[in-house]
């Protein structure tokens, strides 16, 4: 069986593909921006000492690593209401990516805090920091340089999974390629072309974060 | 609605499992397969062999798994006419997902070991690819090992997208039981907490595999 | 936390680092616009699609080849209770379910259901892994320039629910009477437009179907408007008190789903219909899953 391929539905509707696409990339950064507090949070809880902090982030962080995103954006947007917090499908989008991202991340940035030796923080200290200067100069700047390139493959990751929202009717990328495909079945077409949307989406997040490493974190080249 | 009682709907569930528990299982095996032709591709010395094997990884490691299945599931039997099941569909996506995270994963792995050691071997007269089986794989494979089994989680995670295109593992199961009787909270709780068992202990395991195995 | 977070802002810049001061100061605010603009950005509205862009996929001779293989694939609901759920045993069962085992049997094949969720009914016909779509259809032009459609065969209706003292046949009898409604609902809409001439008819808008479902049960209100589907389950989940459809406000009704152009296979199934409506069984199946007896619209067809 020969199939022509036909592109047109796909020029003909590209805004509608390009607005799914600006939502993906809405849903992603929020979900990056809430889930980088989340997940800063949980570092320190998990920094902290406090065996009951600890806990706390400790069952966040697997129980969120160890099911299926699928499952929690059910569980959120379907389940909640039944404690009386309905959300819409944006906003169930939104809560699930971030608090799906800042386990994630609470992982990295704790990785990334406890790789700065003791005696870092004790030179700091030693030659007259405050604590919190010795936070921020001393502590930061190389934990970040260190965990950039796991947070950015984490960004990636969350940018990607932004596809299953798709499922309870967000908008999304994929929302708007469903839609078109199950009116005109050019499945090939429309799924390759979301395909190249996706992949571009991934470079030009990968290019900006290049452009931020190159800029912030020069000085990280010369450490041993 | 009457007859789902909790018991009822957690067998329900654990009937489903056994699918999701395939699907892992078939991907993982066929993906370590097509995996490690991958990595070997990627390390050779051979520019197009390389550039395909990079592109392949680019490819599913740039788009949403999601999309991955809609291509196995409507895009082939929309070019070809053959109409691949559920079952079929995912598999083949899923193998091919797998396959170029573990070919990316144990290409790093093999990168890692010191390229002192490819030129000893080759000193003493190894041809590659006994330097390759005799003396760089079997370092790779130490360093290889944590992030591999933690790869298997992200599988067993994997399988729950195949639900949307109707293959009917623990996911689809509770959507389709929820449908009925809108008890969301259990149902997916449940689902999450059957996830949970089969995923942590992997999880645990890889975690502990790494402070094993890291070289100090 | 902000003041902070200003600090930090404000020493990057001084501090001549002002790509990151930039950086910081680009990525809150587009997250700030990121929160802001939620217009409603429906896809459906936007999209334009033409008849030439829908891909011609060749239609098998659907009759000829069901009676060679003596196989027919059914799509039905895997999600839309009473048309089609699971049991606990995790088998499909429903209204449609029911409508396909007869079809099947009028065919004189065996049936193979293939679940399907509701958006996937028209892709799955159209690629071939079904036969025939029996799947709380509804028949509108868009779809009609897609596939074909048989005879209705199943009530999708919005109508006047009450119990037995809420005597109440047509528009007019809804005066000084409380009808509750779902807000916003397609009925909603209806019995707003409808009652503009008849006058004091009290309307209350509930949240949703089950307030709305509750409000008559309780009785809050004499008669509610609401579509088959939620009825059934009140129906069905109160059955001492009596309520049945009045009369009808907005027929919908479901159809069978075909491949274009496939005339022989319709006029067949259209056949089987007849005949199902004929002995009554297809009352029976309404009884059974909507509480309610056929609606005259379609048995009379």
């Amino acid at each position: 069986m020969s199939y022509s391929f036909d592109f047109s539905v796909i020029w003909d509707n590209f805004g509608v593909l390009l607005a799914g696409a600006w939502l993906t990339l809405r849903l992603s950064l929020l979900a990056v921006a809430f889930g980088l507090i989340l997940g800063i949070t949980g570092s320190l809880f998990r920094t902290s000492g406090n065996r009951l902090l600890n806990g706390i982030a400790l069952a966040y962080v697997e129980i969120i690593r160890n099911t299926p995103y699928l499952i929690q954006l059910f569980f959120i947007f379907f389940g909640l209401p039944a404690l009386g917090l309905k959300l819409s499908a944006e906003q169930a989008a939104i809560v699930s990516l971030a608090i799906n991202f800042g386990a994630y991340s609470t992982e990295i940035v704790r990785a990334g805090v406890e790789s700065i030796p003791k005696g870092q923080v004790e030179a700091g200290l030693a030659i007259g920091f405050k604590r919190l200067d010795v936070f921020r100069y001393i502590v930061i700047p190389p934990a970040l340089a260190n965990i950039y390139s796991s947070l950015v493959g984490q960004v990636i990751l969350a940018v990607l999974f932004t596809s299953v929202v798709s499922q309870i009717a967000a908008e999304d990328l994929t929302y708007a390629g469903n839609y078109l495909d199950s009116r005109t079945f050019r499945s090939f077409e429309i799924y390759f072309t979301l395909a190249l949307l996706y992949l571009a989406i991934v470079w030009i997040v990968k290019a900006i974060a290049y452009l931020i490493e190159v800029r912030c974190f020069e000085f990280a080249k010369y450490r041993q | 609605m009457d007859g789902f009682t909790l018991s009822r709907i957690f067998l329900n569930l654990l009937i489903a499992t056994k699918w999701t528990l395939i699907l892992s299982v078939i991907a993982f095996i066929g993906g370590g397969l097509i995996g490690a032709l991958i990595a070997l591709m990627r390390i050779s010395s051979n520019k197009i062999v390389s550039r395909i094997s990079w592109i392949y990884v680019e490819f599913f490691q740039g788009t949403p798994l999601l999309l991955q299945l809609f291509l196995a599931f409507f895009g082939f039997s929309v070019i070809t006419g053959v109409n691949l099941s559920p079952l079929v569909a995912a598999s083949i996506a899923l193998t091919a997902y797998t396959s170029a995270f573990l070919g990316d994963i144990w290409r790093g792995a093999i990168q890692a070991v010191p390229r002192g050691q490819w030129q000893a071997a080759s000193a003493i007269g190894f041809g590659y690819f006994d330097q390759l089986k005799l003396i760089v794989l079997p370092q790779a494979v130490r360093l290889a090992i944590a992030p591999t089994v933690g790869f298997l989680v992200q599988v067993i995670k994997g399988t729950s997208l195949a639900s949307i295109i109707g293959f009917t593992e623990l996911s689809r199961a509770a959507s389709l039981i929820n449908n009925v009787t809108l008890q969301s909270l259990l149902i997916f709780g449940l689902a999450g907490l059957i996830y949970f068992a089969l995923c942590y202990p992997l999880s645990a395991w890889s975690q502990q595999l790494e402070k094993k195995l890291a070289y100090k | 936390m902000v003041s902070e977070v200003l600090d930090l802002f404000w020493a990057a810049f001084w501090r001549r680092q002002r790509f990151v001061a930039l950086f910081m100061a680009s990525f809150f605010l587009t997250v700030g616009i990121a929160a802001c603009s939620g217009e409603p950005n429906s896809v459906g509205s936007k999209a334009q699609i033409t008849p030439e862009d829908v891909a011609k996929l060749p239609i098998q001779a659907t009759l000829a080849q069901i009676q060679e293989s003596g196989q027919v694939k059914v799509a039905v609901p895997s999600d839309f209770p009473p048309f089609g759920f699971v049991n606990p045993r995790m088998q499909p069962i429903g209204y449609d379910i029911d409508m396909a085992k007869e079809i099947a049997k009028g065919l004189g094949a065996e049936l193979e259901i293939i679940p399907v969720v509701g958006g996937y009914r028209i892709p799955f016909l159209q690629t071939d892994r079904v036969d025939m779509i029996i799947s709380s259809l509804g028949k509108n032009d868009e779809r009609d320039l897609i596939i074909d459609f048989s005879e209705p065969y199943a009530p999708f209706f919005s109508a006047i629910y009450g119990g037995p003292n809420a005597e109440v046949s047509q528009i007019e009898d809804l005066e000084g009477r409380s009808i509750g409604v779902a807000q916003g609902s397609l009925e909603d809409l209806e019995i707003s437009e409808l009652t503009k001439t008849v006058g004091s008819v009290d309307i209350k808008r509930y949240a949703n179907n089950s307030l709305t479902a509750s409000a008559l049960v309780s009785g809050q209100v004499d008669a509610i408007a609401t579509g088959n589907v939620v009825a059934a389950k009140l129906i069905q989940d109160n059955p001492t008190k009596e309520i049945t459809s009045k009369f009808v406000l907005k027929d919908s009704p479901c159809y069978v789903g075909v491949r274009e152009g496939d005339a022989e296979f319709v006029a067949k199934i259209n056949e089987i219909i007849a005949s199902v409506k004929q002995s009554g069984r297809l009352n029976e199946m309404s009884q059974a899953w909507f509480g309610e007896p056929l609606p005259e619209a379609i048995a009379n067809t």
